[in-house]
């Protein structure tokens, strides 16, 4: 083949290859967009449609919290920080600080696996910035409280029962060491809005 | 003409250039256009990761590991995970296997969709690398709804993995599948086999078998060359050998073996076998637990392990000793971009220097996994 005929060759690829990428980018001018402007021209807050499982910021329910401390011995980077009193006669735990330091905190979840009421969560909250490192450290604790101690039969405290339904689903949500039950079967309660992100699917 | 007098010149590319993937630095002597040489300069992103091991213990370690490879985190969860299985003998649950690959091949599509989509990018052309990474954030949907993180998943746990498959995700994931199949068609019309990418791409840097296995590449620089390895076939681990697919493998079909477009063509099709993995993944999973009982105390017996699995970027090596306490007494990692690396200094002499970009973005190198 001579070098004319090879330079015209090169010259009809280039152009056929090029209109098959514009037809490509062009069938997207009809199709639904996938972007979404966050924050301002959002429907339904991010925070609401995110999966039961986003772990967002940390938050601790103290009416549920054991003080077993067992988050604080799972927590990798120690940024959990929990002081506990235990009265003797009484046989009462009392924890008198409670920290999280968020700046140091990576989000892994390890803390809330061990969790025996899922007391310590993650919410779907993600937006956490700030202007100083020390407000990132959430105190949860101002006054001395008394821990929880799992009661014989149903819990009175109608306000604790709703705390601890709701800390159980999300103990349920891990996978438990060994047991058959799939744990994703218990009533998981799904995001209650509707995913403003289209779900992938065919034809999107 | 003979007054004219050219030098070489000592060219500084990064460590924070937009085309180098990650915190990385380049020194390049150069003659005009023509590089003589370049030389990488790692270790920007040193974080002591293996030392860390030695501090956070077995179970602490797993969130560390994502930060390994942040772009495929899944392996390097998996890795971690059967090293300590096999330093403590515990056997993981069959759905756990199946849930391991599952999140760790969507991983690997969502990664090679990043590399692909970044080739286009750094030689000029964003429209696919935003195409790329709408069909990466799909699976980081899914990713998140699995396990409630969208990089750093921290997915997996000594004996298993830490959540079941959400109820209905199934379902998501197979009609994502169906999905993608087209897309990467999609993507080819629009940007793999269009003329100015295939010229840009082809015989640049080619890397023959023999120097390949040489230079100790792995993974899909590997195969591009022509050497057929895949740590999931050749050394199975996990659910792998119970699944039917293919080793895509370069055949220099654009000019010459194991060049640019070969090693970019391998990400592609490498995107249609793990789905074909997925799609078998996902219909024959079995029931059943999905996290075998590991002590939170976790204490292997003293001895030393070595695992390898087949990450988006190759043949990962983990090797671990114990000393017989809750701590690793050392963890190292061997990663296929590092060695990826070593190979660039050799490949630069005589090549341009808007190609040196395209060799980097096609060797798929991630700063993170260089440094750790
Ligand atoms: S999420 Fe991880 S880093 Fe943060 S407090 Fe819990 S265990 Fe510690
Ligand atoms: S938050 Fe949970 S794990 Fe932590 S001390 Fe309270 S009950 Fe124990």
């Amino acid at each position: 083949m001579g070098a004319a005929a090879t330079y015209f060759r090169h010259l009809r690829e280039a152009v056929v290859s090029i209109f098959d990428g514009m037809a490509v980018s062009a069938s997207h001018l009809i199709r639904r967009p996938y972007t979404i402007q966050y924050p301002d021209r959002m429907p339904v807050r991010v925070q609401d449609t995110l999966p039961f499982r986003y772990r967002g910021i940390l938050d601790v329910d103290l009416e549920i919290c054991t003080g077993c401390l067992a988050c604080d011995r799972a927590c990798p980077i120690d940024c959990i920080a929990i002081a506990i009193e235990k009265n003797a006669a009484t046989r009462e735990i009392v924890i008198s600080q409670f920290d999280i330091d968020l700046a140091k905190c990576m989000y892994c979840g390890l803390c809330s696996e061990p969790c025996p009421t899922g007391a310590i969560h993650h919410t779907t909250e993600f937006e956490g910035a700030d202007f100083s490192l020390e407000s990132l450290i959430r105190r949860f604790i101002a006054e001395p409280v008394v821990a929880y101690k799992a009661k014989k039969g149903a819990e009175p405290d109608v306000a604790v029962a709703d705390l601890l339904t709701r800390g159980m689903t999300y103990v349920d949500e891990w996978a438990q060491p060994g047991s058959d039950k799939p744990a994703a079967v218990a009533a998981a309660p799904q995001a209650a809005v509707a995913p403003v992100v289209p779900v992938p699917g065919p034809g999107k | 003409m003979s007054m004219l007098r050219t030098e070489e010149m000592t060219l500084n590319m990064g460590p924070q250039h937009p085309s180098t993937h990650g915190v990385l630095r380049f020194v390049i002597r150069t003659d005009g256009e023509v590089m003589r040489e370049a030389i990488p300069d790692v270790g920007y992103l040193h974080r002591s990761i293996e030392k860390i091991a030695e501090k956070v213990g077995y179970h602490g370690f797993m969130p560390y590991t994502d930060r390994v490879d942040y772009v495929c985190a899944m392996f390097t969860n998996q890795a971690w995970g059967m090293a300590c299985e096999k330093l403590a003998g515990v056997e993981v649950p069959r759905r756990g296997e199946y849930c391991r690959v599952i999140a760790a091949e969507f991983n690997r599509i969502a990664s090679h969709l990043l590399t692909v989509g970044l080739m286009g990018m750094d030689i000029g052309a964003m429209t696919p690398f935003v195409h790329a990474l709408r069909e990466r954030e799909m699976i980081n949907d899914l990713i998140e709804e699995l396990c409630g993180a969208r990089l750093t998943f921290n997915y997996m746990r000594i004996g298993g993995v830490a959540w079941d498959l959400p109820p209905g995700w199934r379902d998501k994931a197979l009609a994502y599948l169906d999905h993608l199949e087209p897309i990467v068609n999609e993507f080819n019309a629009l940007f793999s086999y269009n003329k100015i990418c295939i010229e840009r791409l082809a015989k640049v840097a080619a890397i023959g078998p023999a120097d390949a296995i040489d230079y100790n590449l792995v993974g899909p620089n590997l195969r591009a060359a022509g050497v057929n390895w895949d740590v999931r076939r050749d050394l199975p681990y996990s659910v792998y050998p119970e699944f039917d697919f293919e080793i895509p493998l370069g055949s220099g079909e654009w000019g010459a073996i194991g060049d640019a477009m070969d090693r970019y063509m391998m990400r592609i099709r490498e995107l249609t076998q793990s789905a074909r993995i997925l799609r078998q993944a996902l219909t024959q999973i079995p029931d059943g637990p999905v996290l075998a009982k590991v002590v939170r105390n976790f204490k292997p017996a003293a001895g030393e392990c070595q695992v390898r699995v087949e990450s988006a970027r190759g043949d990962q090596g983990w090797y671990v000793v114990s000393d017989g306490t809750s701590y690793p007494w050392r963890v190292h990692v061997r990663t296929g971009s590092f060695a990826a690396m070593g190979m660039i200094q050799k490949l630069s002499r005589g090549l341009m220097i808007a190609d040196l970009v395209v060799l980097i973005a096609s060797l798929d190198v991630i700063a993170p996994e260089i440094d750790r």
